[in-house]
């Protein structure tokens, strides 16, 4: 009948109209209910089944029972029975409701009745392919830890020491689908690798290349510039180690000392990549201060909303359906938290739990405040206004400052915003 | 606030059980690697043991977890605690609370007793420092009543408090 023609009008039972006392519903509309379901809307409310009996059925993820037909969200196509759904919303909510998969902000459904076989093919076929991409990629990073190993040894003798900060790895962290048993995997042949402090200067070379088009000669002029720098400024460096930031550092977050420490490398040693790495650093905090305004953002707004218990007891309004579409929502999903890629270390795990905004735990605002490691504070003044002891004081000095600065700058421009998890 | 904790006393409204008694059973074909789900009659209330992945500096340890279902789960989240003693973690206090937000805020219906088993293990993972929050003792004290962790007001910042 209607049904067939575009889907506009479908011919329900009047009893699959409204909810089959699948929950307790408070204030559902059911008129409103009721026209949703009868302009195919929203799926009918048919009883689900605790088993499939055959493959036509689709099983509702959030209460595991087998419908005809589901709801999408319009955000990630997955799929809600219409009495879950009539559960996600929360009407007294400040907040608009996320879509519980994908967590995109305006959650919203729409029916597109049951599937037919063409449309369970396709998605037999995308399945299959995202098997098969999980399979290659995973591939690939046991291909790439490989060679990274290999490229480490190699130079682990001739990287000098500098001090990488741990937000530089957060741009290589983010976009990977490690699950956690790999991660484990891969950190297990970290564990192998017995020289952390040499390992990571090496890392952060290839990082910086990786993402911010810097390439090796650039760093090496600037190492060279740092290093005649030093040369007249030996006093100072020894200043720097009474000033003694590693205790000061160490007391803010012990996570981010270890290798950053400049003292702990030696004087002599450790300033030889600090303006390559104050380069870096500098690059990777404009980035990293566009993901951080997000991240907080992000958290700021679940901080309106604590949840009480009665949150989901409370009915729904039946709005849902006419949500504008959410765009450019981050897609971070619930289970992206277990794909903390590990390829990277502790490091790595600390700066991918900013990128994953949405559902990393335990996340510090404090990420903003340690981006700022203590060479970076003394070379760059004006980001570290209190550790501003350290100001170039002749021109040479100033303009090989203004030079570093701006070539950061322009690469961290230049380069994409990057993480693919935007 | 209070009410939570009522709530996740009241027996489990059918459609809790019934998608309780399905993740049990998915669990039993397809448990996450690293967890043991100790067998009870209780579907209400699981204990899980959790064991330290390779390589971590939980290696070979062994937690147990405890997992107790609210009425309205899965729309509302299950109380997850470590039964002391819990691991030395920095968001973990000495009496199993757990700062995870996913636990809290930031749960979701689509997740399951599984997703957070692997949440949690991902935690313990990827720690760098065997040491509890450093607010653990004030925290700790506050809770003595047996307040519930889903009372607590969480804030996910990191451990500098």
């Amino acid at each position: 009948m209607g049904n067939k023609l575009g889907r506009r009008k479908q011919v329900v039972d009047d009893k699959y109209t409204r909810p089959q006392g699948l929950y307790q519903h408070k204030d559902v509309d059911v008129k409103k209910l009721r026209k949703l379901i009868l302009d195919s809307k929203l799926a009918p409310c048919y009883p689900g089944d605790d088993d499939c009996p055959n493959a036509n059925l689709e099983e509702c993820p959030i209460c595991f029972l087998y419908y005809p037909s589901l709801n999408r969200s319009r955000c990630c196509m997955k799929g809600i029975c219409t009495e879950c759904f009539l559960q996600m919303k929360t009407p007294n909510s400040t907040r608009p409701t996320q879509c519980p998969f994908c967590k995109t902000s305006n959650y919203a459904v729409e029916y597109r009745g049951v599937k037919t076989k063409e449309e369970k093919g396709i998605e037999q076929i995308e399945e299959q392919r995202v098997i098969e991409a999980k399979i290659r990629m995973r591939q690939q990073e046991l291909q790439d830890d490989e060679e990274k190993m290999h490229k480490r040894r190699e130079l682990s003798t001739s990287s000098s020491i500098a001090g990488p900060s741990e937000i530089e790895y957060c741009s290589t962290a983010a976009p990977s689908f490690a699950s956690a048993v790999e991660g484990g995997e891969v950190v297990t042949s970290q564990e192998t690798c017995t020289a952390p402090t040499t390992r990571q200067p090496q890392r952060t070379r290839q990082n910086r290349e990786d993402d911010f088009d810097l390439d090796l000669e650039d760093i090496m002029v600037m190492e060279a510039i740092w290093l005649s720098i030093q040369e007249n400024g030996r006093n100072r460096s020894m200043d720097y180690s009474d000033v003694g930031p590693s205790e000061q550092y160490t007391e803010e977050d012990h996570r981010c000392v270890p290798a950053v420490n400049p003292t702990a490398s030696g004087s002599s040693s450790s300033p030889s990549g600090g303006l390559a790495c104050a380069i870096a650093a500098l690059a990777e905090r404009q980035q990293m201060s566009g993901e951080s305004s997000s991240y907080s953002r992000n958290m700021s707004s679940s901080y309106n909303e604590h949840p009480s218990c009665d949150r989901f007891s409370n009915g729904e309004e039946l709005e849902n359906d006419d949500y504008p579409h959410a765009e450019g929502t981050m897609h971070v999903s619930p289970e992206s938290h277990l794909e903390i890629p590990r390829e990277d270390g502790e490091w790595a795990d600390h700066g991918s739990m900013v990128a994953e905004v949405g559902t990393s735990y335990a996340v510090s605002d404090e990420m903003e405040d340690d981006a700022s490691f203590p060479l970076q504070g003394e070379m760059v003044s004006d980001l570290q206004p209190n550790t501003s002891s350290i100001v170039p004081e002749n021109f040479e000095e100033q303009m090989m400052l203004a030079m570093a600065v701006s070539l950061a700058e322009a690469s961290a421009r230049s380069s994409p915003p990057g993480v693919a998890w935007h | 606030m209070s009410a939570s904790s009522a709530s996740s006393r009241k027996t489990l409204s059918k459609i809790a059980c019934n998608r309780l008694q399905k993740e049990l059973a998915e669990w039993q074909v397809n448990p996450p690697a690293g967890f043991k789900h100790k067998v009870t009659d209780n579907l209400q209330r699981w204990v899980i043991e959790v064991i330290g992945a390779p390589g971590t500096l939980y290696a070979d340890e062994t937690y147990n977890l405890q997992v107790d279902f609210p009425e309205h789960y899965p729309m509302e989240a299950p109380q997850v605690i470590f039964v002391p003693p819990a691991p030395l973690h920095p968001h973990i206090y000495s009496n199993g609370h757990i700062c995870l937000d996913i636990l809290y805020d930031s749960w979701s219906p689509a997740m399951t007793v599984s997703s957070i088993c692997i949440s949690i293990l991902s935690m313990l993972s990827s720690s760098t420092v065997k040491q509890r929050p450093e607010d653990n003792d004030r925290y700790v004290k506050n809770c003595r009543n047996g307040r519930s962790p889903k009372e607590t007001r969480w804030w996910f910042h990191d451990d500098k408090v």
